[in-house]
C-alpha cells in the first residue's frame, strides 16, 4: 500500500461554492495533449470549514500531505505551527512555500509517531481510502476539544469503471476480480467516527463527474494521480480482449452523445471534535421547563396586551 | 532505460487503442449494447454470451491496427 511518488504533478481546482455535482471537462485538455492533468481536488473545501472556526490552532498536523497544498493556502491566523506527514519522501521535499513554519516527517498514516494528546487540528485530504479505520490513531494523537477535518474518497466512486471491468471479464473469462477499491460508504462514516471517540460529527458529500474520451485515459489518470490497483490479492495483468470488451460497455453503458465517458468520483467531507468540558451536551432527561403542550399557544397575542 | 524494450513497445500501441477504437464505434455498440441486455434482462451474463458480437468488435479493431501500421 504504497504511493508512487513519481507522479507528482497534480492540477488543483480551486472552487469555493459547494455544489452538489460539478462536470469538469477534461476532454479539451487531453486533446490539447497535455500530460497529466490530474483532478485532484485537495484542499478547497476543507479551507472553507476551516474558515467556520473562529480559533487558532497552535498546532495542527496534515496527514497524507503530498505536495502540502493546503500549507500553501493556509495563514497564520488560523494555525500556528504545521506538521506535514506522507509516506512518500520525494512529496516532502516538493512542498510548497508556506507562510506558516512547517515540519515534514516521512510516516505512515496508520503508525502515527506523535504522542497522544498532542494536536490542535488534525486533517487528512483523499489519502486515507486505503486504510481500514484511521481514525482511533487521529483521535488519540489530538487534544481534547480538537478538531479532525477530513476528505475522503468514497461512496459511488468510480462505479462507471468498476461496473465495465466487472461485465467484461464476466463475459470474456468467466470471472471477475477485483480492480476497484471498495470504498466506504457514508452511512458508515459516522458510525466510524463515533466509534473512533469523535462527537459532535458532521458528514457531507459532493459528487464530482469527470469526463474523459475513453476508458484508457481514465486508467491511465488514475495511474497519474498515485491510485493504480495496490492490493495484494491483484490480478496482475489485463487481457488485451477485456480492455476492449471493457472500453465498449463504458462507452455503450454510460458515454454521452460527444462520444465522452464520465467517471464519478465521491468525496466525504467529515468534521469531528474531540470531547471535552467545555462542548456542548444534551440536555438531562426531566430538565424541560416548557411543555410541547404550550407550542399551540405561540402566536396567539395574549389578552393582557388589547388595551 | 535507454532504448526500446517490450515494455516500451507495448506502451506504443496501447497508445493507439483509443484512435483504433473509435474506429470500431458500430462494433462496439453492438457489442456493449449485447452484454447490458443482460444487466435489465433476465439472461444471467456468462462466459461467451456474446462471442459473436465480440469477435465481430476484434477483427474490426486487428484491421484498423493492420492497416495503421502499414
Amino acid at each position: 500500500v504504497r504511493w508512487d511518488s513519481k507522479w507528482s504533478v497534480i492540477c488543483l481546482l480551486t472552487w469555493h461554492s459547494k455544489t452538489l455535482s460539478m462536470k469538469i471537462v477534461t476532454f479539451m485538455a487531453l486533446l490539447l495533449k497535455l500530460k497529466f492533468i490530474f483532478v485532484h481536488v485537495r484542499v478547497c473545501n476543507l479551507l472553507t470549514f476551516w474558515t467556520y472556526f473562529h480559533r487558532t490552532f497552535p498546532l495542527a498536523l496534515d496527514i497524507g500531505c503530498g505536495k502540502s497544498h493546503i500549507a500553501e493556502h493556509l495563514h497564520k491566523e488560523l494555525v500556528e505551527q504545521l506538521f506535514l506527514t506522507d509516506i512518500s519522501e520525494k512529496s516532502l521535499r516538493n512542498t510548497r512555500e508556506s507562510e506558516i513554519p512547517t515540519h515534514c516527517v516521512m510516516a505512515d498514516e496508520e503508525f502515527l509517531p506523535f504522542k497522544e494528546n498532542t494536536f490542535d487540528l488534525v486533517s487528512v485530504s483523499l489519502c486515507c481510502h486505503y486504510n481500514p479505520s484511521p481514525f482511533p490513531k487521529i483521535n488519540q494523537v489530538l487534544k481534547p476539544d480538537g478538531v479532525f477535518i477530513g476528505a475522503m474518497v468514497g461512496g459511488e466512486t468510480l462505479y462507471e469503471l468498476r461496473c465495465s471491468l466487472q461485465l467484461a471479464e464476466l463475459e470474456r473469462e468467466g470471472g471477475f476480480s477485483p480492480h476497484v477499491s471498495p470504498y466506504t460508504a457514508v452511512t458508515d462514516l459516522g458510525n466510524l467516527l463515533g466509534q473512533a471517540g469523535f462527537s459532535m460529527l458532521t458528514v457531507d458529500i459532493d459528487e464530482i463527474q469527470v469526463h474523459y474520451p475513453g476508458i484508457l485515459e481514465v486508467m491511465s489518470d488514475l495511474q497519474g494521480m498515485g491510485e493504480s490497483n495496490c492490493a495484494w490479492n491483484r490480478k496482475s495483468m489485463l487481457h488485451r480482449d477485456t480492455i476492449l470488451a471493457a472500453a465498449a460497455i463504458y462507452q455503450e453503458m454510460y458515454g454521452s452523445e460527444n462520444g465522452s465517458v464520465p467517471a464519478t468520483f465521491e468525496i466525504l467531507y467529515m468534521i469531528g471534535w474531540k470531547p471535552h468540558d467545555s462542548q456542548a451536551k444534551p440536555a438531562k432527561r426531566g430538565s424541560a421547563n416548557v411543555s410541547f403542550g404550550d407550542l399551540s399557544k405561540i402566536g396567539q397575542p395574549s389578552t393582557k396586551d388589547k388595551s | 532505460m535507454s532504448g526500446t524494450n517490450v515494455w516500451t513497445r507495448s506502451r506504443e500501441r496501447m497508445r493507439r487503442f483509443p484512435e483504433l477504437f473509435a474506429q470500431c464505434s458500430g462494433e462496439a455498440a453492438v457489442y456493449g449494447k449485447c452484454v447490458t441486455a443482460t444487466t435489465t434482462g433476465r439472461q444471467e451474463l456468462r462466459k461467451d454470451l456474446c462471442v459473436k458480437e465480440f469477435n465481430a468488435l476484434k477483427t474490426c479493431f486487428v484491421t484498423a491496427a493492420k492497416k495503421g501500421v502499414k
